[in-house]
């Protein structure tokens, strides 16, 4: 395909996966890697490698304008950053040494596995528009893991306290491994660490998820770009689509209810999951 | 006794990282976007899997290299910039971050934000050339 056509594609594809990326947590690379390795033909450790800066350009547009809102918790997000950032040296590094044994089709099918596991979880809590009570550990007390928002639907600030901060670092540690290894935000876990096991709104928790996956995405990303597997050329136009399609996501998510969001974010992650393994047994 | 309560960052802190990650986004995506102007007219008909096949990134892994690039004014060299920009904007973020709990005393995030540096100027600078 000649680059001339391929760019308004690439580009496309890149604004689909940063509005989905914006709105869901997510990074929206989840929807790129696929797509550039299923209609591309990109290779996979590029794919990976663009996937990264899929993140990066994410992260910095809708975080912007979270953080703007303060519907991101900046704490909260620079906290759990020591756990993820470790994750993302050991994921990206793996993801070197399994490329380097020809093992990039058992890592597709890695991710695929990796995403459905996140499924059932999310739909069990598919009607629930706020946490419940919750009971903040001393860890949460002390380094004052709780705020507020204010909610455009409900039209209320509605607090929130971080509880189970243990479980969650453990979670966001997994969360940097996977991330580094597949090139995604991996913001399906972070966003499942900040509402299963902190108990913070839906909202708050996709917001501050792609606060973070910005800094977990920039860990890996030294790691893939010296490992070549960053092609700037296709890197590039992907970067400028993704930043497009989050602006607007981030511009729609205070409008929706904690609710939608859930419904968009589950479909997104079957898709792409089986999507995924397919193409890693060499299914098209 | 009991501790104080910890204060809520204040809108100023949430005012200037919003206008930090905007800016480096911009500086990013302009440096790119015109780079990648130059190198579609410098390769007329470059397919997409020649772009693959020549992924020009690998002559500005070093800082030399780069340097060369840029001031020789290869559009490649500066697409890569334009990724280094976008690699910078959260480790800045997080710089940021540690000055303002260094300033509000506040010892356990200091420690934190600190950690988190120095661990991604060790992926950057260490893991990463030793990977390659």
């Amino acid at each position: 395909m000649n680059l001339d056509l391929a760019l308004p594609l690439l580009l496309l594809v890149a604004i689909a996966g940063g509005l989905a990326g914006s709105l869901t947590g997510l990074g929206g690379a989840v929807v790129v890697i696929p797509a550039l390795v299923i209609l591309f033909g990109v290779p996979i450790p590029e794919a990976i490698g663009t996937g990264a800066v899929t993140i990066l350009a994410t992260s910095s547009a809708a975080g912007a304008a979270y953080v703007r809102d303060r519907l991101s918790d900046l704490r909260i997000g620079m906290f759990l950053e020591v756990a993820t950032v470790p994750g993302a040296l050991v994921g990206a590094t793996l993801t070197v040494l399994l490329t380097h044994a020809d093992l990039e089709d058992g890592l597709l099918v890695a991710l695929g596995l990796v995403l459905l596991l996140v499924v059932p979880g999310s739909v069990a809590r598919r009607h629930e528009e706020l946490p419940g009570p919750v009971t903040p550990d001393a860890r949460s007390r002390s380094f004052g893991l709780s705020g507020s928002y204010r909610d455009q639907v409900l039209g209320r600030d509605v607090p929130y306290q971080a509880e189970s901060t243990s479980p969650a670092l453990g979670v966001m540690f997994g969360a940097g491994v996977v991330s580094g290894m597949f090139g995604i935000g991996a913001g399906v876990f972070k966003v499942l660490a900040l509402e299963r096991y902190l108990r913070l709104p839906m909202k708050v928790a996709t917001a501050t998820s792609n606060f973070m996956i910005g800094v977990t995405a920039a860990a890996g990303a030294g790691i893939l770009f010296a490992a070549g597997f960053v092609n700037p050329l296709i890197a590039a136009p992907v970067a400028l689509g993704t930043a497009g399609g989050a602006f607007v996501g981030s511009r729609l998510l205070p409008r929706l209810t904690n609710q939608t969001v859930r419904l968009v974010f589950i479909p997104f992650i079957v898709i792409l999951a089986v999507e995924t393994i397919l193409r890693g047994f060499g299914l098209p | 006794m009991t501790n104080p309560p910890v204060p809520t960052l204040p809108d100023a802190e949430y005012r200037w990282i919003s206008s930090l990650l905007r800016g480096g986004l911009v500086i990013s995506l302009l440096l790119m976007t015109g780079a990648l102007a130059v190198y579609a007219v410098l390769h007329p008909g470059l397919t997409l899997s020649a772009a693959i096949a020549t992924n020009p990134i690998l002559q500005f892994l070093g800082l030399s290299g780069l340097a060369a690039g840029l001031a020789r004014g290869d559009p490649a060299a500066y697409l890569t910039l334009g990724l280094i920009a976008l690699v910078a904007t959260p480790i800045l973020r997080v710089v940021s971050g540690f000055y303002y709990f260094r300033r509000g005393h506040e010892r356990g995030m200091e420690a934190i934000t600190i950690v988190v540096i120095v661990l991604l100027l060790f992926g950057l600078l260490v893991l990463g050339p030793l990977v390659r």
